[in-house]
């Protein structure tokens, strides 16, 4: 059996509240599917992040919550997006290298966040915005 | 009441959601009051044709192993029909219905013979709605409402099966886990992890996952990580070493490494790691001592 | 005391146990709050406990390593406690080890090493 959504759900990200919904909303999902603790916090904790990267660097923008299958495992996947300044090929690889180490540059955390996931995809461009899209599946 | 595995449960939103989905409207739900008294008619009929197929299929009969069971399973079963025919189909129905799948998630009856089971009963009641309703439309309109109705259940019933399952499933993965990574207490606030075989990155999330766990269990000061059993120490088994080291720190606690060969101290400096943060010891029993006296207590010998 | 997070003197020390969401707005003032006491109280321990949390990602990590940074310039020294196991295996996983930060299994434990000499681990 391949790869189905069974649900999803768009969250808007305009305010910082928001940020906490997106948590919330991936916490529910995560532990109604069986996810343990660990496996719940690193999805919740990546949300977090990418969250408050729209929210702080991409103007805001939305997070879309989907509840997969692959018949055997459930995952969550979600996408993050914004339309702000995007980054170059180059802050990109930067970024995901975990070079930067100023306290509130755009990037810092998606290195990191790659670690909590098992799919982790950006797409980005300057001036085009930023697309990023991650996938935890319950461990068997 | 054995404890309901499931977590599914349905909110008014997806009630409303999957009843269109399966075009289940109030006209089929009137539909289906009207002909309560065509259930109870062949409640008993029905009833006992449906368990001679589960009584008669060698696979189904275990599921029933005495009469006691067949009894009170069969009370249950008459209630689920009549429930058909209540003419409603609201949260508390479904509730009621998830309940379904749960169950046989406990007691290990897989979906095909439940589905089967569901086609036994639409096989049945097809056969004397025919019979009983004289005008065709009307009899193909009721057995319609019928089957939208049974399918809505099996969905139900499906989902909380599935959920249960995987509920069951990640318990199993814990004990799992807690087996293969034997966290001893060997005094106050002072544990043992002694590590046998290889540490792939999988075995390795577990262990510190369970470290951890134990660690805020027994509020340990100390953990004595032990890797004398671990036949190969190379830079991702060390970077792994590192890493639970830096979390146990997290949680407050510290940790000694003990179990150091020679040939592992020399792969572990020519491999340029540093883990001079932990305090490090050849042999178990120092580390033991060691971990001792960070907790105020010394080994001495009796007073004669 | 201007924020939600409450502030309290324990004998030489404070204590702030953090139980809501740090915002932007919330961890500013929650910063503040927690200097004027040092400066009104003169306390010489700082315990903060984050039992409660159940996810800290990198902002809140920060807003608490810098807290302690600041408590630590005006001579005051601090210990976090009660970081849950999801957490702090998610931040080391992240590769954020908090080095530098002091840290205690829970608030008794903190006060205790509070009252050790730094080093003395």
């Amino acid at each position: 059996m391949g790869l189905r959504v069974l649900d999803a759900v768009e969250l808007p990200i305009r305010y910082e509240a928001n940020i906490a919904e997106v948590r919330r909303s991936a916490r529910s999902l995560a532990q109604s599917r069986g996810f343990d603790s660990f496996a719940t916090a690193a999805l919740t904790t990546a949300a977090s992040e990418l969250a408050r990267n729209v929210w702080v660097h991409g103007g805001g923008g939305s997070a879309v919550v989907e509840d997969l299958s692959d018949g055997q495992r459930s995952g969550v996947r979600m996408t993050f997006r914004d339309s702000g300044p995007g980054m170059s090929q180059a802050d990109l690889e930067r970024a995901l290298a975990g070079g930067f180490s100023t306290a509130r540059s755009l990037g810092l955390g998606l290195s990191g966040t790659r670690r909590l996931v098992d799919e982790f995809a950006v797409d980005t461009r300057p001036g085009e915005g930023t697309v990023v899209v991650i996938t935890k599946w319950t461990r068997f | 009441m054995p404890h309901d595995a499931s977590q599914f449960s349905v909110d008014e939103r997806e009630l409303q959601s999957r009843r269109a989905f399966f075009e289940l409207t109030d006209d089929d739900l009137r539909r289906l009051a009207a002909l309560r008294p065509f259930a109870e008619r062949h409640l008993d009929d029905i009833t006992e044709a449906f368990y001679e197929l589960l009584l008669g299929h060698l696979e189904t009969r275990r599921f029933f192993p005495d009469e006691a069971t067949v009894r009170r399973v069969k009370a249950m079963q008459r209630q689920y029909f009549l429930g058909l025919f209540d003419g409603r189909c609201d949260l508390a129905y479904a509730q009621n219905r998830l309940r379904v799948g749960a169950a046989h998630e406990r007691i290990g009856m897989a979906p095909k013979w439940y589905i089967g089971a569901y086609r036994r009963y639409l096989g049945l009641i097809l056969d004397r709605v025919f019979e009983e309703v004289g005008d065709p439309a009307e009899a193909r309109a009721a057995y319609q409402s019928v089957q939208k109705l049974v399918a809505f259940d099996m969905s139900l019933a499906l989902d909380s099966y599935i959920d249960a399952n995987l509920q069951t499933l990640g318990r199993h993965q814990a004990a799992i886990r807690e087996l293969s990574t034997p966290v001893i207490r060997v005094h106050d606030q002072v544990l043992l992890l002694p590590l046998i075989g290889t540490i792939d990155s999988q075995r390795a999330e577990q262990v510190m996952e369970a470290v951890l766990m134990r660690i805020t269990e027994e509020k340990a000061e100390v953990i004595i990580i032990d890797i004398a059993g671990v036949p190969v120490v190379d830079t991702e088994v060390a970077d792994h070493l590192l890493k639970t080291t830096a979390a146990v720190r997290l949680l407050g606690a510290r940790t000694i490494l003990t179990g150091i060969t020679a040939q592992v101290a020399r792969t572990i400096i020519q491999l340029g790691v540093d883990i001079s943060a932990m305090p490090t010891r050849a042999r178990l029993a120092d580390g033991i001592e060691l971990a001792l006296s960070i907790v105020g207590k010394t080994i001495a010998p009796k007073a004669v | 005391m201007g924020g939600p997070i409450p502030i309290l003197k324990v004998g030489p020390n404070l204590l702030t146990t953090i139980h809501v969401e740090l915002t932007d707005s919330i961890a500013e003032v929650f910063q503040q709050d927690v200097l004027r006491a040092i400066e009104r109280t003169g306390a010489g321990g700082l315990v903060i406990d984050i039992s409660v949390l159940e996810e800290v990602d990198t902002y809140v990590a920060r807003v608490l390593a810098d807290t302690g940074r600041m408590a630590a310039l005006m001579g005051t020294r601090s210990v976090l406690v009660g970081m849950r196991p999801e957490v702090a295996a998610t931040l080391v996983r992240m590769g954020y080890g908090m080095e530098g930060v002091e840290t205690a299994l829970d608030v008794d434990r903190g006060i205790a090493r509070l009252a050790s000499p730094r080093g003395d681990r």
